[in-house]
């Protein structure tokens, strides 16, 4: 050593030292409980639109408005796998709205007319109106508002649509805007492992 | 207390008005106040009672729907790699040991902006100003007292990593890395000199931000709040959205910053906070060497942010810009020999 080390110098050393010793210890404790990586994601079993007897007359739009992104990461999402397809979707249609010539409700449910469908599978001759549809959630139209989520539970739908953050527009923010105003504490935190599960059966009443 | 006298007469006349209404008319009047409600609302019920009901009790499936029919697959995006975000880790590390070297040992002002300039562009605009050091407090402060809450391994090091950096070199994370830093440091035109007493003055409020951001993280999960990420000024011009009165603030700091050096990062900064504490303790940090012929104090006007006193850098308050090595006279090539 080619100075020697004055009191001053040493000091600081030990203080630097412990002070460095503190973080590790912190950092060390923390990794140890971390998880790998977590998303947010909605719980349809708590989100008031997809919940039985929650929401009013007027549906719950926090996921629309308060999301950072300009148009929400939170978008309808229709397990085809869970959809009744059927010819009179509640969700698709206002099915309070006036019946039209061709039997059809004349007013359509979303209010950015996001939903398209069409028919699909065996066209039954005798009546063509009675046919199973495929009903598909255009995603740049669909602001996340969960009146069609609304609609399609029990007792008219299945629960087929639900209300989903989509990871591609979701920036992953720290502290989720929607969780912070959500009412029900819907969104939540999940390991990466389940981002990408579908969505669990929805409680129609709990 | 009321006398027995007023409250028998009162309960005789009470008797009197029950008996002048015979029960027949109470009945009848009862029935013709539901006949109006009933009528009131009867409009309504005929209107919501088209008759639906769902044709149908479980989802039919390819072989019922038939005519060759194939389930449509969801779409499921995947969130961000994994390996991304182990990559923005690794750029913020190298990052902040870039901006070491480029101004503890090349000193060089331009390539300290370059540097600057590329932090804005990767942490602030390409990674929408998430996740940052900053918000970090508040996950590692719920993640020390909260058993249940789950920490991401790279937040963890994002909070980490700078601490342990300005414990040897000081705040290089302010100056080469930090997004919010970088904004502020490349509008700033005509810096102003704030007394020194209202600097000291104002840099207490960020003990008191930092305070008040820890006590409500730490809140039970349902009335948390993360403070410093919903008052964050200039993550609404990362993401071009944000609500108009977070745009007005963000835009006012700017203006502000045009003027006062990088005031969010000197008065209200939270993990500005932790790291001057850290800073007190590093092993080297920008020095000024006054010297005795040459001693003309142009570096303390250059400095915007009141950290050169006395000749001599305050590395708590320096923020690793390199200004005063830019208006330095010895640093230009002729003049480096004089000693």
């Amino acid at each position: 050593m080619s100075e020697p080390v004055t009191r001053r110098d040493l000091l600081h050393n030990v203080v630097r030292g412990s002070v460095l010793a503190t973080l590790g210890g912190g950092a060390i404790f923390l990794v140890q409980k971390a998880h790998g990586q977590v998303v947010w994601q909605v719980d349809a079993s708590r989100c008031s639109n997809s919940r039985l007897g929650e929401a009013g007359p007027e549906n719950c739009k926090l996921c629309t408005t308060e999301c950072v992104v300009a148009l929400s990461a939170v978008r309808a999402v229709n397990e085809h796998s869970k959809c009744g397809r059927c010819a009179i979707c509640p969700a698709y249609f206002n099915i309070t709205s006036a019946v039209d010539e061709k039997g059809l409700p004349s007013e359509k449910k979303c209010p950015r007319d996001a939903i398209t469908r069409k028919p699909i599978g065996r066209a039954d001759p005798e009546d063509p109106a009675n046919n199973f549809y495929e009903y598909i959630i255009d995603e740049e139209k669909c602001d996340g508002c969960g009146k069609c989520v609304m609609q399609c539970r029990e007792p008219l739908g299945l629960g087929s649509i639900v209300l989903r953050v989509r990871y591609d527009k979701c920036v992953n923010c720290n502290k989720c805007a929607i969780s912070r105003a959500c009412p029900k504490d819907a969104l939540m935190q999940i390991p990466v492992e389940q981002a990408l599960q579908a969505p669990e059966i929805r409680h129609s009443t709990e | 207390m009321m006398p027995p006298m007023e409250s028998a007469q009162l309960r005789s006349l009470t008797v009197a008005a029950r008996k002048r209404l015979p029960s027949r008319d109470r009945k009848e009047a009862v029935a013709a106040l539901l006949l109006l409600l009933f009528l009131a609302f009867a409009p309504r019920i005929h209107a919501q009672a088209i008759p639906y009901t769902r044709p149908v009790e479980t989802a039919p499936q390819e072989n019922t729907i038939g005519g060759g029919y194939k389930t449509l697959a969801v779409q499921r995006a995947k969130p961000r790699d994994y390996w991304f975000q182990v990559l923005d880790v690794v750029i913020l590390g190298a990052a902040m040991g870039i901006a070491v070297w480029l101004v503890l040992k090349r000193r060089s002002r331009k390539w300290a902006t370059v540097l600057t300039i590329g932090s804005l562009a990767y942490f602030g605009f390409y990674r929408e100003g998430c996740i940052c050091p900053i918000g970090s407090i508040q996950n590692v402060a719920v993640a020390l007292t909260d058993p249940k809450y789950s920490i991401p391994m790279v937040v963890t090091l994002t909070f980490f990593l700078p601490l342990v950096v300005a414990l040897f070199y000081g705040r290089a994370f302010c100056g080469g890395v930090c997004a919010l830093g970088a904004i502020q440091e490349l509008v700033l035109l005509k810096p102003v000199q704030v007394p020194p007493k209202l600097d000291r003055a104002l840099g207490l409020l960020k003990y008191v931000y930092l305070g008040l951001a820890i006590l409500l993280a730490i809140r039970p999960a349902l009335a948390r709040d993360f403070l410093i990420c919903r008052f964050d000024p200039f993550v609404g011009f990362f993401r071009r959205t944000g609500s108009p009165h977070m745009l007005m603030l963000g835009g006012g700091f700017l203006l502000l910053g045009m003027f006062v050096g990088r005031p969010y990062c000197r008065y209200l900064c939270p993990y500005g906070g932790l790291l001057t504490w850290c800073t007190r303790l590093a092993r080297r940090g920008v020095t000024v060497t006054p010297d005795k012929e040459l001693d003309c104090g142009l570096c303390t006007n250059a400095c915007p942010y009141g950290a050169i006193e006395h000749m001599r850098a305050v590395r708590k308050d320096c923020l690793y810009c390199a200004r005063c090595y830019a208006s330095c006279p010895r640093t230009k090539s002729e003049l480096v020999t004089l000693s």
